[in-house]
């Protein structure tokens, strides 16, 4: 990649527990380019949200990072605090899943837009900013008068729109979605992935999109990541590795995601026997074995590495 | 598709009103024995409202349902209330974590409904063969766990055991799958096609996720503002859809991307503010392309297409459908 805006390069959190240090993310890499998008899949406890949050140092105290974020050319773990506040909202933004706990509820959905731009003195003038905040408003979608509404007035699909003129406020470089449309409507969430394109298109924005749902990634990104136990197992571009995925656990995954009109999948739900493994208590070895249908002697010997797995692909499983 | 059978759920003309809001404008519907039934629809669709008065959780405004041919007509408060606890209905709900009593153990959670319900016979062996149905071997093991000691997956198959140790005739399950992780959900919908294939149960579906409908549903029926809107086989309603609303929501599942997109402008209308006409006409891409004839674009606007038979196998609320 020539010029990636987004490079992560071996990173790891781990948390500090009572029971001991529970590793959530042991060794990531990527890179995303600019303009770009990279769509993360994984489940509850695969340490994607920590990794999202990881990437703008937003975990709390507790969290030992270690590794290397470099966004739009700084370091963003070794910042310190001033160039770390230069790089949330203008480099890099977040929008986070559930949007009735990311809104404060006593200030109106405005001035929470306005905010950032203000500490960042992205507008010029508070005018200029109450302005850019209403035409945010209209580019997601919603009628500009609603900036004098209080985020319970408003409804699920209509508060994550909201998140997003807020991600967008300071006109980031990289837009970080984590399950921004898991809790919508098919109809709201179609919507919410027009306008990301949109935005892609429009202001060349590069997007990292987070979800479990491997069927919205696709449509929404050029490449995929998959991750389970805290690595990336699997990746590559977006339809191949959903229409041929490399990995057992992708394939699981979007086989959970049936084709509609697809005989194979008619009265025939698939998916992956027993549960994802709980962080600080991995299986030996592969640590996706224990569900593996394809497992075999050796997958509890070692923990595959990421391997080659045909044209900008790889997959970390020994029978690649 | 169903002749002679007799429906175990029958809906006529359902109201359901909160205040000046019309969460249910007169929905009919039939369940029959053995089937799965997706009720699709979208948050304010009214689906689930619709569910809570079968299961008597709600008394309605108007209309009836019976189950079981006559023999329990729940349209009066009264009758609600003596047949509340009725075993022949039970509920699996959408998050298993706040469905179960986090101070109970898995064998306390299982065997309450049969104390409830006053069933009799030998509680241990029927709380033990209700796990092991719903796929939680070997269930001796699971007995003295606390909900918090078991995985999420594993939570809604002892929801899933407690209903099923009353042997209901007829599950209701809302988005059964949609707080679980993706790896998970093909095993649960698996265990729901298989209880219905070994103990004859009907279940009524309320989801909002058409793979779903696909992945296990027999029949299908659309619901949007307080009505079915469309019905029919699984495979003919999600292969051919007839209603526009139908066919926008099916556009814009990720995974069908040859079909051209269709999204809808704004959400729902309240309910309050049920549009006149056809309920769906102001959203309708269909009537703002402007291909109707105007004669039709005229009805859409100004009259109602109506109620839906409840016996029909195959239709759609629509004057552009029933007109051609």
């Amino acid at each position: 990649m020539s010029d990636p805006l987004l490079s992560v390069r071996n990173l790891h959190v781990t948390y500090a527990t009572e029971a001991g240090p529970v590793p959530a993310v042991r060794g990531v890499s990527f890179a995303i380019e600019r303009g770009g998008s990279l769509g993360l899949a994984g489940e509850s406890g695969c340490g994607k949200s920590t990794l999202a949050n990881a990437l703008l140092r937003l975990l709390p105290a507790g969290a030992e990072v270690t590794g290397e974020v470099v966004l739009d050319g700084r370091n963003v773990l070794t910042l310190n605090p001033g160039g770390l506040r230069a790089v949330r909202w203008t480099a890099g933004a977040i929008v986070f899943q559930g949007a009735l706990h990311a809104l404060n509820p006593v200030q109106t959905v405005g001035d929470q837009i306005v905010e950032p731009m203000l500490v960042h003195q992205t507008a010029g003038s508070a005018k200029a900013a109450m302005a850019k905040a209403a035409d945010l408003l209209g580019r997601v979608g919603l009628a500009a008068g609603l900036a004098d509404s209080y985020p319970h007035q408003l409804s699920g699909g209509q508060r994550q729109r909201v998140l997003i003129a807020m991600a967008l406020a300071c006109d980031p470089l990289l837009l970080i979605a984590d399950e921004p449309t898991t809790a919508l409507d098919l109809m709201v969430q179609a919507q919410v992935l027009a306008l990301l394109d949109e935005l892609k298109r429009e202001r060349n924005l590069t997007l990292m999109f987070i979800t479990h749902d491997l069927s919205v990634l696709t449509y929404a990104c050029r490449h995929l990541a998959v991750m389970y136990a805290g690595r990336i197992v699997e990746e590559g571009p977006g339809w191949e590795v959903f229409g041929a995925a490399a990995h057992p656990y992708t394939r699981g995954l979007a086989a959970a995601f049936p084709t509609i009109g697809d005989p194979a999948s008619r009265l025939a739900p698939s998916g992956l026997g027993g549960d994802p493994p709980t962080p600080g208590k991995l299986p030996s070895g592969c640590p996706f074995q224990p569900r593996c249908p394809l497992a075999q002697e050796g997958c509890a010997a070692a923990e595959p590495e990421l391997r080659p797995a045909g044209p900008e692909r790889s997959a970390a499983c020994i029978l690649v | 598709m169903h002749p002679g059978v007799t429906p175990l759920v029958e809906v006529d003309d359902l109201h359901v009103h909160f205040g000046r809001s019309r969460a249910v404008d007169g929905a009919s519907l039939r369940v029959y024995p053995g089937e799965v039934l997706a009720l699709v629809g979208e948050s304010g669709s009214g689906k689930t409202t619709l569910i809570r008065v079968i299961q008597g959780l709600q008394t309605p405004t108007a209309g009836t349902i019976r189950l079981e041919g006559s023999r329990r007509d729940r349209s009066s408060r009264r009758a609600i209330q003596t047949i509340f606890h009725d075993p022949a209905v039970q509920m699996v709900f959408q998050d298993p974590t706040g469905a179960l009593n986090p101070r109970q153990t898995i064998y306390e959670i299982v065997a309450e409904g049969l104390r409830i319900a006053r069933s009799g016979g030998d509680e241990r062996h029927k709380v033990l063969d209700a796990l092991s149905r719903a796929g939680l071997r070997p269930p001796e093991r699971f007995l003295p766990l606390y909900p918090h000691e078991i995985s999420g997956g594993q939570r809604q198959r002892v929801v899933i055991a407690g209903a099923m140790v009353l042997e209901p005739r007829l599950l209701l399950a809302d988005e059964p799958v949609a707080s679980l992780d993706a790896s998970i959900r093909g095993e649960i919908l698996a265990l729901l096609r298989r209880l219905v294939a070994e103990t004859g149960l009907a279940i009524l579906a309320v989801t909002h996720d058409l793979g779903l409908a696909w992945n296990i549903a027999d029949r299908v029926a659309v619901m949007y503002l307080g009505r079915i809107v469309e019905t029919g086989p699984a495979e003919q309603l999600l292969g051919d859809p007839q209603h526009p609303y139908t066919k926008a929501l099916l556009s814009v599942v990720p995974e069908t991307r040859e079909m051209e997109q269709q999204i809808l402008v704004g959400e729902i209308p309240d309910s309050t503010r049920i549009p006149s006409g056809c309920r769906f006409h102001p959203r309708c891409p269909l009537l703002q392309s402007g291909t109707l004839p105007s004669a039709v674009a005229e009805r859409c606007r100004g009259a109602d297409p109506g109620i839906l038979p409840p016996h029909a196998v195959r239709a759609a609320a629509c004057w552009a459908v029933t007109s051609t």
